[in-house]
């Protein structure tokens, strides 16, 4: 639906909304993911050390 | 949805207003801030301000380690709490940040937000770190205090002695110094169930009067039948004859040998040996009219010191006393032996003769976390066994 829409749509109103997509995703969403994946690293390891490895080990 | 319809298909064509310069160099720049913020987030919670941001942090374990070596020494150089209580690997230390969620639970819903709160929970936390340190044999210890970088010219003997087997094995150092930066539970200090036990038992004990018994704990000393006037202290097992009882009182006499030199307020088990059997004020060591002297002058040929043997007759509180001394001594061994096998093959008793024990006892017992009541009885127990009182000695 949205191809449609584009061959109408005026030169700025496109460059503003790419831009914006962009920003967003480089300021807001892939930093988000990258918490959440280091978040998520963290409570597995946290989760594995309580119910498979033990305690963090000496150079293990 | 409709939102994120639109975003997706702007993305998903290749851009036709932003140079692909324009792109590389701001999503450049964005990484870079994204790093670094992180990094910045990630350091500042290991600071010791943000740990002690919370109370339960900054009034119980923060003012503890403040009486310690790791707050103030000699060369200036300080452990942060990060220091010993966040691994330093990557791995390790995002997965403690996670733990951390629990400590973020903890502080809103107040479970260890009272002293009597956190007393309640310290023995399971310190197991916690306990534990921990024992698997990774110590490590945050060891970022600082490096086996293969102690100089043992430079230790005294004895520490010499412990430390270099320890590091030989690679020992973790919280194997044997547990309480050095914070309070040991109580459970493992004041505590002893066993003693406990006895002291307990004696409170049954009836006293008849002209026998011999023996005390299962230090008692306050006095004067008086009322106890008003405190006239000194008696330690652990130490043998009282048992004159008049009155009321909740009991007036004891106690046969001991003292040095006649100063005061003479230590009173001791036998000629020429430092086993304390009680410890007097100094006016009444001094009173002629309290103290009965046997015989006068006796002196030490080690030493040179005279002694002499004298009996006192004082007041004290009934219910601290046993019949015989064997269950003390049974509790008292078997303290030692679970003390000092913690870190070492413990000498047997009579391997030091009773003038040695103290020195020797002082020296090792801050490694352990016996209460200064246990501390008392255990080096009477190692005192009274050994090599003076065991015919089979070195």
């Amino acid at each position: 639906m949205g191809e449609a829409n584009d061959q109408g749509e005026t030169r700025s109103s496109g460059k503003r909304r790419e831009w914006l997509a962009f920003l967003f995703v480089t300021a807001v969403v892939v930093p988000l993911l990258t918490i959440a994946v280091v978040v998520g690293y963290g409570f597995v390891v946290w989760m594995l050390q309580i119910f498979v490895l033990g305690p963090p080990g000496h150079g293990g | 949805m409709k939102i994120i319809a639109a975003l997706w298909n702007t993305l998903k064509r290749p851009p036709v207003h932003i140079s692909l310069g324009v792109i590389i160099i701001v999503s450049f720049l964005a990484g870079i801030i994204f790093w670094g913020g992180f990094n910045t987030a990630m350091e500042v919670t290991n600071t010791e301000k943000f740990c002690v941001s919370c109370h339960e942090m900054e009034n119980n374990v923060y003012q503890e380690l403040q009486q310690t070596v790791h707050w103030s020494n000699r060369s200036g150089v300080r452990a942060i709490c990060s220091d010993c209580h966040v691994p330093h690997n990557w791995t390790d230390k995002i997965a403690r940040k996670m733990q951390a969620s629990k400590e973020v639970w903890g502080a809103i819903f107040g479970t260890i937000d009272t002293p009597e709160k956190f007393e309640a929970k310290r023995l399971e936390l310190a197991q916690h770190e306990w534990a921990r340190f024992k698997a990774n044999g110590s490590q945050e210890c060891r970022n600082c205090h490096d086996y293969d970088s102690m100089d043992w010219s430079e230790m005294s003997d004895e520490a010499r002695r412990f430390m270099e087997p320890a590091a030989e094995r690679g020992q973790s150092c919280v194997d044997c110094h547990k309480g050095i930066a914070h309070q040991l539970p109580q459970q493992m200090g004041s505590v002893d169930p066993l003693l406990a036990g006895l002291v307990r038992e004696a409170t049954s004990v009836s006293l008849d009067e002209g026998e011999t018994y023996y005390s299962a704990k230090s008692v306050d000393l006095y004067t008086d039948a009322e106890r008003t006037e405190q006239a000194g202290v008696l330690q652990v097992a130490t043998e009282v004859n048992v004159l008049e009882t009155q009321g909740e009182s009991v007036k004891l006499e106690i046969a001991a040998w003292r040095k006649e030199k100063g005061f003479g307020r230590v009173l001791y088990e036998d000629f020429g040996q430092n086993i304390s059997s009680a410890v007097l004020d100094k006016d009444i060591a001094q009173d002629g009219a309290m103290i009965e002297t046997h015989q006068s002058d006796v002196v030490d040929e080690l030493t040179g010191l005279p002694w002499g043997q004298v009996s006192v007759t004082l007041w004290a509180e009934k219910g601290a006393y046993l019949g015989n001394r064997e269950a003390l001594w049974e509790t008292a061994g078997q303290t030692y032996r679970d003390a000092c096998s913690v870190c070492h093959t413990e000498p047997a008793p009579e391997h030091f003769d009773a003038n040695t024990w103290p020195a020797m006892f002082s020296g090792m017992v801050g490694f352990t976390n016996m209460s200064a009541p246990t501390q008392e009885l255990v080096l009477k127990y190692l005192q009274m066994h050994s090599s003076d009182f065991v015919d089979a000695a070195h």
